[in-house]
């Protein structure tokens, strides 16, 4: 699908629809590229799996969950996204990166004619964390940018705080007792 | 007025925002909007209030009032849809008013040392004089550079 560059929600021809997940965090709802997920799950089924990790630089992460020998960070979308903190029900993981997402829940899935670019005017974090709008049901829906989660260097430290914290174990456990 | 000495003068329309009348260069202004809903999302961007849909297109808004006049206000349910640039027709921005525009000609003082980026001038009326503002600039205000903070301006 192309981005546009000009904002415009005339309708398109059907052939260019997308299908799209769309979820809610805090009360806000949000789409993201149904491709762009591999798997949702409840968080009380993830809780045995993950572990904590100290990442004081990067609240929005505090675990992290091993699946198919890759660790998955857990990213909160209420931090991410700087809205008020609410109770997520459920984990988006997502596919090809090593982000999960904690949402409150996922409203239907739909099909989208096109993602719209940001207008110029927004040029905050934003930039980062959509892709561009959608216009779906007379309601403009911010379009997840998966890659806007985590950037390279985030998950640079992430890996670095995770190895630190783990270190210490296998000390222990490889020390006779 | 004949219409020689209306040659030198510019329009301008004439807005309100909660209790000030403010004026924009007509050449900037696309339309008056009737009032539609106004989406919003989480963003970092100050001053952008949303966005509205008009005439199959995604028009950012700001909240010029929080600006001119200290506060927001729920009052201004139309939109006044401008250019950023005159040169860019697709670079559109919008910010609420109360819906009584009107159009008026007149010759503009320039601005004071000590006035706010965004006033371009000061438009003389037959009444009143009211300030002309720079939308360009208003849009690109950004209160971290006049030590304005408004703090963590999320979500909208």
């Amino acid at each position: 699908m192309k981005l546009r560059t000009e904002p415009n929600v005339k309708p398109r021809r059907s052939h260019d629809t997308e299908r799209v997940i769309l979820f809610f965090v805090s009360g806000q709802m949000f789409a993201i590229r149904a491709e762009a997920v591999q798997e949702i799950r409840s968080t009380d089924s993830m809780a045995g799996a993950a572990t904590e990790i100290e990442t004081p630089e990067l609240p929005k992460v505090r675990h992290a969950v091993e699946r198919g020998h890759q660790t998955y960070y857990v990213v909160n979308a209420c931090l991410h996204f700087h809205l008020p903190i609410s109770r997520p029900a459920l984990v988006l993981i997502l596919r090809q990166l090593r982000v999960a997402v904690l949402v409150d829940r996922i409203d239907r899935m739909a099909e989208i004619s096109a993602v719209y670019a940001l207008p110029q005017a927004f040029a905050g974090e934003e930039r980062r964390w959509y892709r561009g709008l959608a216009y779906l049901d007379d309601t403009v829906i911010p379009v997840i940018d998966p890659n806007g989660f985590i950037s390279p260097e985030e998950l640079a430290y992430l890996d670095q705080s995770r190895n630190a914290s783990t270190a210490p174990n296998e000390l222990e456990r490889a020390l006779p007792s | 007025m004949n219409a020689q000495q209306n040659t030198g003068q510019r329009s301008f329309v004439v807005l309100q925002i909660g209790p000030r009348r403010f004026a924009l260069p007509a050449e900037t202004v696309v339309e008056l909007a009737p009032p539609v809903r106004l989406h919003r999302f989480p963003h970092t961007s100050p001053l952008l209030a949303g966005v509205i849909v008009r005439r199959g297109r995604i028009v950012p808004v700001y909240d010029a009032a929080s600006l001119l006049v200290g506060r927001s206000s729920t009052a201004q349910r139309f939109y006044l849809i401008a250019r950023r640039r005159a040169d860019q027709a697709s670079d559109l921005g919008a910010i609420a008013v109360n819906g009584e525009c009107e159009l008026a000609s007149g010759d503009v003082l320039p601005p004071a040392g000590d006035r706010s980026a965004w006033v371009a001038g000061t438009l003389a009326l037959p009444d009143d004089s009211v300030e002309v503002l720079d939308f360009s600039a208003l849009a690109a205000f950004h209160p971290a550079n006049q030590n304005e903070s408004r703090g963590a301006e999320l979500p909208s």
